[in-house]
């Protein structure tokens, strides 16, 4: 196979996706961008920290939650509990014992990489994902003011796996998201 | 000309460049539902600017950029949770066993996603949305002449890495 032949090979894969959206949402999307560049200009940056802060699936933990250091309270850092349907509800209340909590996971048939230090595991790389896929694959509940995050493995990609790596800062912030699965980032 | 010329001219470049603009960005980004939600925008605010657009010497790859910038916004908004890889691989679309005839090949999808982001750039452009070097090296701000470097490493590496399996299918 010459450059040429492998040139059509890989365009003829340009007519197998298609745009589904309907011209006529594109272009009422196109007046509603347009009046908007009119009428506020700040508006746009505003309702796209809104957008972000709905779908982005994060929890936040104060910094120096006290649940495990009150006196006569002893919860656990983390719970995870595997449900009959399959799903697994993570709830975090304290960033403490990331290899246990990546253990566990891993043992509940969900490959994860754990890092509590604000340092990624350098092997994992991050899966591309829509929000749609995002919205699938987990879902945000908080009890007793911890986040809870629920995962639902039978939506995950083939080839992919979980991420919990909170980065280091003032205000602790849970971040999920997806990330190859690989036996040096998320042990299969 | 009138605001119903216009909108038949927006209509057509709609129709005409929608799917290679999709899968331009799809190369781009990795995930189908992200880039036509990209695209979908882009094409928006290509309609919203459409007297400026509809005069810029390649429509097409303005939809793209805008596309790709908006792709760069996102990443920001969303900060860790969605991100895309340097070394991206192909979602479950794109799973073998769902590859019909009429789908993404899954191979030649991931060969592309292993290629460098610059690399899969300019092969999405030049290849996919046949600009010549000029306007691929204007939209991705690059020289000319990297554009050419980088397109014939990006062929030497599918090369490697598909032409073993595509003969061994079609000897």
């Amino acid at each position: 196979m010459n450059d040429n032949e492998l040139i059509a090979v890989v365009r003829e894969q340009r007519n197998k996706v298609h745009m589904t959206t309907p011209v006529e949402q594109i272009i009422n999307r196109g007046y509603a961008v347009r009046a908007r560049r009119r009428r506020i200009p700040g508006l746009a940056g505003v309702l796209a920290v809104v957008a972000a802060a709905a779908f982005a699936v994060t929890a936040l933990l104060p910094a120096s939650h006290p649940a495990s250091h009150q006196p006569g309270v002893q919860l656990a850092a983390w719970t995870v509990v595997k449900q009959a349907d399959g799903t697994v509800s993570v709830t975090i209340r304290e960033l403490r014992d990331p290899a246990g909590l990546q253990s566990r996971l891993r043992a509940d048939g969900v490959p994860a990489s754990v890092n509590f230090s604000g340092q990624r595991n350098l092997s994992c790389q991050r899966y591309t994902a829509g929000i749609a896929l995002i919205n699938r694959v987990f879902t945000a509940q908080s009890a007793g003011g911890f986040p809870v995050m629920v995962i639902h493995p039978s939506a995950l990609p083939r080839g992919a796996g979980v991420e919990i790596n909170p980065p280091a800062q003032p205000a602790i912030r849970v971040a999920i998201g997806l990330v190859y699965a690989s036996p040096q980032c998320t042990g299969s | 000309m009138g605001v119903g010329t216009q909108r038949s001219d927006f209509a057509e470049f709609y129709r005409s460049s929608k799917d290679e603009c999709l899968f331009t960005v799809l190369v781009s980004v990795g995930d189908q539902d992200t880039a036509q939600e990209l695209v979908a925008e882009a094409f928006a605010r290509a309609w919203a600017s459409w007297r400026t657009v509809s005069k810029h010497p390649a429509p097409v790859a303005w939809v793209v950029r805008t596309a790709l910038n908006a792709n760069i916004s996102r990443w920001r908004r969303r900060r860790r949770e969605v991100s895309v890889s340097d070394l991206g691989t192909v979602a479950d679309l794109y799973a073998v066993e769902g590859a019909t005839g009429d789908s993404v090949d899954p191979r030649i999808m991931a060969a592309l996603m292993r290629l460098p982001a610059r690399q899969r750039q300019v092969v999405a452009l030049r290849l996919f949305l046949d600009l010549d070097i000029g306007h691929t090296a204007e939209t991705l701000g690059i020289a000319p002449g990297t554009v050419q470097a980088h397109l014939g490493r990006a062929i030497a590496t599918l090369r490697g890495d598909l032409t073993p399996e595509l003969e061994q299918e079609n000897p």
